[in-house]
């Protein structure tokens, strides 16, 4: 526990987390509304994850995080990405056949459940975007320490 | 509506931002340009608040939230760095 920060950080940082995770999730889900979007978003809640690794040390942040989880969700936000992609390919590739048939997101513009598969595409590349951040800063951070 | 009075007060920030700005380049140690950083993070914080009145959009808020948070951290890290790093 020697490579943590000093107790105001620490106490701030369990504070201002759930505060970037609360905002990155906002700016994700209204990313079809707001400017944002996945990448912006999923690059915030990263951010998250990088402050809990500078405040609570490399130790605490080790014990937290799970290498198999997050390679195997950074896929399945590719793979959701690609699956909302294909939804209507029974007339092209990317078209928004939730909106166009009024399947389901479907609501009226402006609302948060309209703009068809924008919502499920935008949560996909969110998750692919903050496990795939959170893996490669661990990995630059555990750099030739493994064995410790 | 375009309020001018926004304009003006975000041509104060700029002003005050110059300053902190000519701390960065000219500052004699590492820990001064840092707190130059700092203060330019701030400044831009408001500034984003003050044209985003300016402009009468409430959505610019957003990124001005977004990057009061994580400008926090990117002076975090440079700090932990500055104090040794993750030994």
């Amino acid at each position: 526990m020697e490579n943590d920060m000093g107790l105001i950080v620490k106490t701030m940082a369990r504070a201002t987390i759930p505060l970037i995770g609360i905002f990155g999730a906002y700016v994700v889900s209204h990313g079809h509304l707001t400017p944002g979007g996945g990448f912006q978003g999923g690059a915030t809640i990263a951010g998250a994850g990088i402050l809990f690794l500078v405040a609570f040390g490399l130790n605490e942040a080790k014990k937290r995080y799970d290498k198999n989880l997050y390679s195997a969700l950074e896929g399945l936000g590719g793979l959701a990405f690609l699956g909302a992609a294909m939804l209507g390919l029974s007339v092209a590739f990317f078209y928004n056949i939730l909106w166009r048939d009024k399947i389901a997101f479907a609501g009226q513009p402006g609302t948060l459940l309209s703009a068809g598969f924008l919502p499920i595409m935008n949560l996909a590349v969110g998750l692919k975007v903050f496990t795939g951040l959170v893996s490669a800063m661990m990995a630059i951070a555990l750099f030739r320490r493994w064995k410790k | 509506m375009i309020a001018p009075e926004f304009f003006y007060s975000a041509l104060i920030i700029m002003i005050g931002a110059f300053f902190s700005v000519l701390r960065i380049l000219l500052g004699p140690t590492v820990p001064d340009r840092v707190v130059g950083v700092d203060t330019l993070n701030t400044l831009i914080v408001a500034g984003m608040v003050l044209l985003g009145a300016a402009y009468d959009r409430v959505i610019y808020i957003d990124i001005a939230i977004v990057y009061a948070l994580l400008s926090y951290i990117g002076t975090l890290v440079i700090a932990k760095y500055l104090q040794g790093g993750l030994k």
